[in-house]
């Protein structure tokens, strides 16, 4: 299951920055380095800890880490 | 390796790095790229990491660009790991989506790169480009100019270098597997992998996609969903194969392949240890084991008939060592094969020095093979720069392990190899000029022609008509007469009208040649105009003209007549005949308009005239 703690992590493996701490409402252009290259990359890494897989139009419609959230504990479910 | 073990790894690099000590973390990392420890997304941010580390230590690396008919981003990173792994600090850019020609022709206004990377992609082959009417053979064609444009604008820029990628497909499409290799998708991207491998400019360097995407396994090397997001087809897995590719491609380009391959003895040429079986009692043949090593010692043996050196380094008793290849007689190797042999007690990175050291190669062109985990663990450790299969437990993965490293790829850019392809190239010249002669004969004789030259009767009139109405070649007068007309002839016993059939081992070409002739009736000595003679192009060049002409003269003779009048009358498409009748001996009339334009006529005397040699037996199939 993945929880905020969990996802944070990832962030910070991702994004090569241990000082990073996110929230529901961060969005990509709060996390230096998080364009839509990075963003390929963090999603193969997500679905990589977390043993999910997403389709292009999940990724596409994320807003916020918030719905990041959400949509890993649905595909989790 | 873990996901905890990984990012323990990057801790530690980061730690190093920022402790002033980057050439130990870069040391760190190609140890487990080498062992492929790190997985698809840790190659990707091993890759990430060294495109900031690398330039603090290299300050020459070596500078790459992408240009792609699909995105190159998700390449760029995984090429950098895959080049360090091999010891090549690289820096790497890419191009703009599928802007291949546009970002060549403004190569110029970049920061300068020493090597291009070409990367096709299929979405105007397979994707009805050039609208609906258009085949898959003329998209072919299309392909291959796009890129022939391409490699104009880089063949400009002198020293740079050039690796042209092949197309690839993701599965057979519509028709499936049994049809798209023959009528298909599949047909067209090998026919394109050919014509690019044969039009390539000299110097360019071809890497196989095809290869890459059969040894991963299409179903895994491609992600369909990744092109539907990337515009880039390739999986998490199959943009490390493929970077994997490139990097051996780039080594072998700059510095040539790995030179000499060290092997170990005992378990790894063959099963057992000769110091307790005996020469005679190792594995070696007698057993499914002792096969698998005898089928290790041939590709090694492939390998040195190829030039890499083959070389060994084994803790043994030399005599011990040297006993096996002397008396057992399953042994594919002998002791000839070895440019260098090191049997003693000594540790082996200072027998592989030695062994560098007596053939004058550096370290980094030596791969290492032996069974044994710790004396992998020594040269590594002791010689980084030595390149170390992960060899497998079982002999019979032995030889895919050795070609899954990738060491010995040649790619044909490499001045040696130029040199070589320029010495292929004299001798294939020498060797063309000595022998054109008497091969174009060979080539006729072993066509085994026949032919034979007919009346045009009522059978054969429809398909007489036909060739007199489309032949454009192969025409001397282009004269569309109508059916009437070529009847009226038939009719009349002083005039010509044949056709000629040819057949030869391949099968039956038909009818193939029509010839009408004419009496004049107000020359002095009987004379015979030639209205018409027209050949079909599938027996173009063959010498039949040769042998239907020889007829003529026969038919000519036999109806009494002394003269035979040669017209031309140009065509935009005849050219090719404008001096068959110089050819066959005639003596120009008029020369036609002042550049050779215009209608042309020739005479030849009946009496005395010899067809040139032809390579056509006289045969009648009604007979």
């Amino acid at each position: 299951m993945a929880s905020l703690e969990a996802l944070n992590e990832v962030f910070c493996d991702v994004f090569e920055d241990d000082d990073i701490t996110i929230t529901r409402d961060t969005v990509a252009a709060d996390v230096p380095g998080w364009d839509s290259v990075m963003n390929v990359t963090l999603m193969l890494e997500l679905e990589d800890a977390f043993a999910v897989q997403f389709n292009a139009s999940e990724v596409s419609g994320l807003k916020d880490v918030g719905a990041l959230l959400d949509l890993l504990a649905r595909k989790a479910g | 390796m873990s996901g905890d073990d990984r990012r323990a790894l990057f801790r530690r690099l980061k730690t190093l790095r920022a402790a002033g000590q980057t050439d130990a973390a870069l040391a760190a990392l190609q140890d487990a790229l080498r062992r492929g420890a790190l997985g698809p997304g840790g190659v990707d941010k091993a890759g990430r990491w060294l495109a900031r580390a690398l330039p603090e230590v290299h300050t020459g690396p070596l500078r790459v660009l992408l240009l792609g008919q699909l995105t190159t981003t998700w390449l760029v990173n995984a090429l950098i790991a895959e080049g360090w792994s091999r010891g090549l600090a690289l820096r790497v850019g890419d191009g703009d989506y599928d802007s291949v020609l546009q970002e060549a022709i403004a190569l110029a206004d970049r920061e300068p790169v020493e090597v291009v990377v070409l990367l096709p992609w299929t979405q105007r082959l397979l994707g009805g480009a050039g609208g609906p009417g258009r085949s898959g053979a003329e998209r072919v064609e299309d392909e291959l100019a796009y890129w022939a444009q391409v490699w104009g604008q880089l063949a400009r820029r002198s020293g740079l270098r050039v690796i042209q990628v092949g197309y690839d497909w993701v599965g057979p499409g519509p028709l499936g597997a049994g049809l798209s290799g023959r009528e298909g998708p599949v047909r067209w991207i090998r026919a394109l992998n050919q014509g690019l491998l044969d039009a390539l400019p000299e110097g360019f360097a071809f890497l196989d996609l095809a290869q890459v995407a059969g040894e991963v396994g299409r179903s895994r090397f491609y992600a369909p969903r990744r092109y539907h997001w990337t515009r880039q087809p390739f999986s998490e897995l199959g943009v490390v194969a493929l970077a994997r590719h490139l990097s051996a491609a780039l080594q072998a380009a700059l510095t040539g392949p790995a030179k000499v391959l060290v092997l170990d003895l005992d378990n790894t040429l063959w099963g057992g240890v000769v110091g307790e079986e005996g020469p005679l009692g190792v594995a070696l043949g007698d057993s499914a084991e002792g096969e698998a090593y005898r089928a290790f010692q041939g590709f090694c043996k492939a390998l040195s008939a190829r030039g890499v050196l083959l070389a060994v380094s084994s803790k043994n008793n030399r005599a011990d060592a040297e006993e096996p290849f002397r008396v057992n007689p399953d042994m594919v190797l002998s002791l000839d094969d070895f440019a260098a042999f090191e049997a003693d007690w000594s540790p082996k990175a200072a027998a592989i020095e030695r062994i560098a050291a007596t053939l004058n190669l550096g370290l980094d062109s030596v791969v290492f093979f032996d069974d044994n985990p710790a004396e992998r663990e020594q040269v590594r450790q002791a010689l980084p720069m030595v390149q170390v299969v992960e060899v497998p437990g079982d002999p019979a993965e032995y030889v895919r392990a050795l070609e899954a490293g990738l060491y010995f790829e040649s790619v044909g850019v490499t001045e040696a190899d130029r040199r070589r392809a320029d010495q292929y190239r004299t001798e294939a010249k020498r060797r063309t000029l000595q022998s054109a002669a008497t091969s174009l004969d060979d080539y006729y004789a072993s066509l085994a022609m026949r032919g034979c030259v007919r009346p045009i009767d009522e059978g054969g009139l429809s398909r007489a008509l036909q060739l007199i109405g489309k032949t454009n070649q192969f025409n001397l007068t282009t004269r569309r007469h109508p059916r009437e007309r070529v009847v009226g002839l038939m009719a009349d016993p002083a005039a010509l009208a044949l056709t000629c059939r040819v057949w030869d081992r391949f099968g039956d070409h038909g009818v193939v040649s029509v010839i009408l002739g004419a009496p004049c009736p107000g020359e002095p000595a009987p004379t015979l105009r030639l209205d018409t003679w027209l050949m079909s192009c599938r027996v173009i060049a063959r010498t039949v003209e040769h042998f239907v002409f020889e007829a003529v003269l026969r038919e000519a003779s036999r109806l009494g007549y002394q003269r035979l009048i040669g017209e031309y009358l140009p065509t935009q498409k005849n050219s090719q005949v404008a001096d068959l009748y110089d050819r066959l001996g005639f003596e120009a009339l008029d020369p036609g308009g002042p550049d050779g334009e215009g209608a042309r006529r020739w005479v030849l005397r009946v009496d005395g005239a010899v067809a040139p040699p032809h390579f056509v037996s006289a045969d009648d199939p009604q007979n």
